[in-house]
């Protein structure tokens, strides 16, 4: 099955998605200052390319369940975008694939790669072929996806820790 | 059916083949240089390639080499092809002893096979760097150089490297490797009085080194310039040619295909001349001043 220009889902229902648990969803997204944009990209070996990072805050009855974090990465062609849940804790609550330009590669779409991510901190190493799975066919997306993860991992270290 | 017919009846199936909706895998950025990253397991893939090589200075020479490839991937590592050859010539003016006989002007012909595989090792996206083997073996029946009748058969082994940048944005790839050829000339009636056109079986090696960088400057395009270095050594004259030729190259991948196309003049060369070239800072016995290649692609 092709994947051309492929909306899979909608912030809502990936915001549904990764916290189903969640009663509202509370826009946090941060503009990020030369030096956390320094320190993410030391922390996790990925620059960080822009400084506006837009973030929801998972909550439910007032407490924080986690973060939702819309990212996007270089695809062969185009920006792939998905999301990210992460933990107050730093842990990868899950991913989802937003919208997926290429022409080939659908695979990221799988819940079996993307349950790789599961409960990966900014310790782990993210090597494809190791402890996320190398998909033949969408090596470049595979790659980015992972790095744009570990990126954000750090980018909860640097920026979303500090935050109650 | 002539071969001619029969040759042109395939391209038409093949490019009907080609219009025919049907998604993309794969792509080459590069007009020469190969890439070390692999045809992933179950994909399919069709190219179409034409090379115009112009120019010997003097006289008028322009060939054009036709390939249609049909590729599969066998497994995450080894993908294989399959190369129908054929080529064109329109070249009048010249007479290069041993080499062009006279004027010859030939329409779209066959000219040969080729069987390649792939195999890769280290994807360049999982490590520092991409490695992978190509192997190829073709019999060609036509001389690329004169268009007249010559049995070749080449074995050629590459090594593919290829690396990302920027997560991407800029991709390096170089290749380096070996050609070893045998061919033999068919007989030729009403030569030149005095013109030698040898007829004994000739072995000849080839090393081949070559590099790229092209970087994606818009969405679907990449803008970037390769080099190509050749050096042909022939058992009749030893160092037979050698030449160095780099360019400009532009890559588009569309959601059903990829087009990309090179402009490659030959900067320096250097081997057997012959009087009338003008230029003795290249080579232009076997070589062209300029070469265009245009790649299409499309997977299913």
């Amino acid at each position: 099955m092709p994947a051309w220009c492929a909306d899979y889902l909608t912030r809502e229902q990936a915001q549904q998605a990764l916290f189903p648990q969640a009663e509202r969803f509370i826009d946090a997204s941060i503009e990020l200052n030369p030096a956390q944009q320094d320190r993410i990209s030391k922390l996790s070996g990925v620059k960080q390319r822009w400084n506006r990072q837009q973030i929801w805050r998972a909550e439910r009855a007032g407490g924080l369940l986690g973060w939702f974090v819309i990212d996007e990465v270089v695809g062969k062609h185009e920006f792939v975008t998905y999301a990210a849940g992460l933990s107050p804790e730093g842990h990868v609550v899950g991913i989802e694939i937003l919208t997926y330009r290429e022409t080939y590669g659908f695979q990221v779409r799988d819940a079996q790669w993307r349950a790789a991510f599961r409960d990966k901190t900014a310790r782990d190493r993210f090597k494809l072929g190791d402890d996320i799975p190398l998909l033949t066919g969408a090596t470049l997306s595979c790659r980015n996806v992972a790095n744009g993860v570990k990126r954000l991992l750090a980018l909860q270290q640097v920026v979303l820790a500090r935050v109650e | 059916m002539t071969r001619t017919t029969l040759f042109s009846a395939l391209l038409l199936i093949l490019l009907a083949l080609g219009l025919t909706p049907i998604s993309q895998a794969d792509e080459q950025v590069f007009g020469y240089v190969k890439g070390a990253e692999p045809l992933p397991k179950g994909a399919n893939e069709f190219y179409a390639i034409a090379t115009q090589r112009s120019g010997k200075g003097s006289g008028h020479y322009r060939a054009t080499d036709y390939a249609f490839e049909f590729e599969r991937g066998f497994t995450d590592r080894l993908a294989a092809a399959v190369y129908l050859r054929g080529m064109s010539l329109d070249t009048s003016g010249i007479l290069i002893d041993a080499y062009l006989p006279g004027d010859r002007k030939l329409g779209l012909r066959f000219s040969g096979l080729e069987l390649e595989t792939k195999y890769n090792f280290l994807s360049p996206a999982s490590h520092s760097f991409g490695l992978s083997l190509y192997n190829s073996l073709s019999h060609l029946t036509v001389d690329p150089h004169s268009g007249h009748d010559k049995s070749t058969l080449s074995l050629e082994m590459l090594l593919l490297a290829q690396k990302y940048f920027m997560d991407g944005q800029l991709i390096w790839a170089g290749n380096f490797g070996i050609e070893a050829t045998r061919a033999k000339r068919s007989e030729i009636a009403n030569l030149p009085p005095g013109f030698e056109w040898p007829t004994e079986p000739e072995m000849e090696v080839e090393v081949i080194g070559s590099t790229g960088l092209s970087y994606r400057f818009a969405p679907n395009w990449y803008i970037g310039g390769e080099a190509l270095y050749e050096q042909e050594n022939e058992t009749e004259v030893g160092l037979e040619r050698w030449s160095l030729q780099a360019g400009p190259v532009l890559h588009y991948g569309a959601q059903k295909w990829w087009a990309t196309f090179i402009w490659l003049p030959q900067l320096r060369g250097g081997g057997e001349t012959y009087p009338e070239q003008g230029d003795f800072d290249l080579h232009l016995v076997e070589k062209t001043k300029t070469e265009y290649r245009l790649k299409f692609g499309i997977n299913f």
